[in-house]
């Protein structure tokens, strides 16, 4: 079984996406031998109230809820952000949140945002950070969206030790304190699909400094193909029960496992 | 030195006259210099090795053949660049010549491009002719001295044509400037130059790592002599497909740019049959290599 926690559905702003609805998903999943996959809504990266995408996804996904683990998207510089987590959380039953603060225009350290983690760990919910949507050379002649930069998350994670933080779509980690042993709180995962598994092998260089409990299996899809992550497990230079960790186990253990 | 085997039609061919190959399968494979049980020759189109002033090049170089090897790629079409640039000729001949030694040392795995500046002239067009005519390398590599359309560029592709090979063009389209290439060429550059020179045989390198691939995609469609690179570490779902659909099967050429599960996993993830496949990860670029022309 994999569990993916890097996946999405609905539309993205600036280029269409196939395999975004719920049914498209599951086939894309099923050919792939992924079991369950942690989503979003695409279309609230770009809604200015992304409340709206949430709304969608808890429709899109209601029959589905066994392999499609919904997570708000939350900007906390938006009105109302404190009643959206509430109906996300306690009347969808969302499992998680998705932070996107470069493109909701806030910073991590902002106060909002810091009011939204601690209200995520009162609730004992997952933040995942996605570290890019795209990559930055192809992005639209109307936005200049930059990457997150690892010394904002450093930052969050060691302010909020209790929460638990899975950051997404990073590359490069390998040399920073979060991928450094002993620097920072064991309080973040790190999904490997932009990591190489290979030449440089970064997967391995995390999973020998941080240990075999910190990464994350995840595609990106449907805005990335899944077989690049999915052969990085294949080729990575690892034990079965560490790949088993990566594929599945570190996964269920922040979002619960039904089997 | 000894210089690196000369290709000839006749063992290109020969290694491509095989069927499906592991990575249309699915999963890793143990690959060699050459294709087994019935596999398709699998060629990487855009894939370096390191310039020598980097203390641990050997390694890095090593490391890339295993990556290969793993991954089920039997050939690795190399450029080695200069850190710096623009680079000057001594520094493109030294990065030739230490190609040439790593295409020896990694035989049947490594075939080399000629990688020159072409503000360096004559210089440049020696360059190319030594390397291909005396060391076997396979095409030419340019990268973002010079847009492609420069008229100092000419030579340059007059060579390569008069050679009958490839000129693998460093490429991308962004919609703000690309830190520090004020001359990349783009797709449309590409397309303008093909128009120019209809028998010369171009490669638009690395969709996936070039910016926005559906704008280059797109300025590609009506260059026939055109080739399109998949390489690159961008994986966006459906680029592969509507690179088929666009340019058509036989236009596409695997490579990966040293974005290795990347490169392999695009093309696998891809909904074109097997045959579609076959032609990208190898069959076409064999056959590109094989208009070469004979001294």
């Amino acid at each position: 079984m994999i569990f993916d926690v890097n996946a999405y559905l609905g539309h993205f702003a600036f280029r269409q996406l196939r395999h975004n609805t719920p049914e498209g998903l599951l086939r894309l999943m099923d050919s792939k031998g992924i079991e369950r996959a942690a989503v979003s809504s695409a279309s609230a990266i770009t809604y200015r109230n992304c409340q709206s995408g949430n709304e969608e996804l808890f429709a899109a996904v209601k029959p589905h809820r066994d392999r499609l683990i919904p997570l708000a998207v939350i900007n906390p510089f938006y009105a109302g952000w404190r009643d959206d987590l509430e109906i996300c959380h306690q009347q969808f039953g969302m499992q998680g949140l998705r932070l996107y603060p470069k493109w909701h225009n806030y910073a991590l350290a902002d106060p909002c945002a810091e009011e939204l983690i601690s209200a995520a760990v009162e609730r004992n919910l997952p933040v995942s950070i996605p570290f890019r949507v795209e990559d930055y050379r192809q992005r639209s002649w109307l936005v200049d969206v930059p990457d997150i930069r690892p010394a904002e998350v450093v930052d969050l994670v060691k302010k909020h030790p209790k929460g638990r933080f899975l950051l997404l779509n990073a590359a490069g980690l390998s040399g920073t304190p979060l991928g450094r042993p002993g620097e920072l709180p064991a309080n973040y995962v790190i999904e490997i699909s932009r990591a190489s598994a290979v030449l440089g092998n970064e997967i391995g260089q995390l999973l020998a400094a941080l240990g075999p409990d910190r990464l994350v299996f995840g595609s990106g899809m449907p805005f990335t193909y899944p077989d690049p992550a999915l052969l990085k497990l294949e080729v990575l230079d690892a034990p079965e029960q560490v790949k088993e960790q990566v594929r599945r186990g570190n996964a269920a253990g922040l979002f619960g496992d039904p089997t | 030195m000894e210089p690196a085997k000369k290709l000839s039609r006749r063992s290109l061919l020969k290694t491509s006259a095989v069927a499906a190959g592991a990575i249309l399968a699915g999963g890793p494979a143990a690959a060699g210099p050459k294709p087994s049980g019935g596999a398709a020759i699998v060629i990487d189109c855009h894939a370096h090795l390191h310039h020598h002033g980097n203390a641990k090049y050997a390694e890095k170089d090593r490391q890339l053949i295993e990556a290969a090897d793993k991954l089920g790629i039997h050939r690795l079409c190399c450029s080695i660049l200069t850190p710096a640039r623009p680079a000057t000729a001594d520094g493109f001949r030294a990065c030739n010549r230490w190609l040439a030694e790593a295409a020896a040392r990694f035989s049947d795995r490594v075939w080399g491009y000629c990688y020159v500046n072409p503000e360096c002239g004559r210089e440049a067009v020696d360059e190319i002719r030594r390397c291909v005519d005396e060391r076997g390398f396979i095409g030419v590599k340019l990268y973002n001295e010079r847009v492609c359309t420069d008229p100092v560029v000419a030579p340059v592709v007059e060579t390569a044509i008069e050679l009958g090979v490839p000129i693998l063009h460093h490429a991308g389209h962004a919609h703000y400037p690309l830190p520090g290439q004020p001359n990349i060429s783009d797709g449309g550059h590409l397309a303008e130059l093909g128009r120019r020179y209809p028998e010369a045989r171009l490669i638009c390198a690395h969709v996936g790592g070039g910016g926005d691939w559906e704008w280059t995609i797109k300025a590609l469609r009506h260059a026939s002599n055109v080739y399109l690179d998949t390489s690159g570490s961008v994986t966006d779902e459906g680029m592969i497909e509507m690179a088929a659909e666009i340019l058509g099967v036989d236009r596409l050429l695997f490579g990966c740019d040293m974005s290795m599960t990347a490169g392999v996993g695009k093309i696998r993830a891809a909904r074109l049959d097997a045959e579609s496949k076959r032609n990208i990860l190898g069959g076409n670029m064999n056959r590109l290599l094989a208009t070469r022309n004979k001294s």
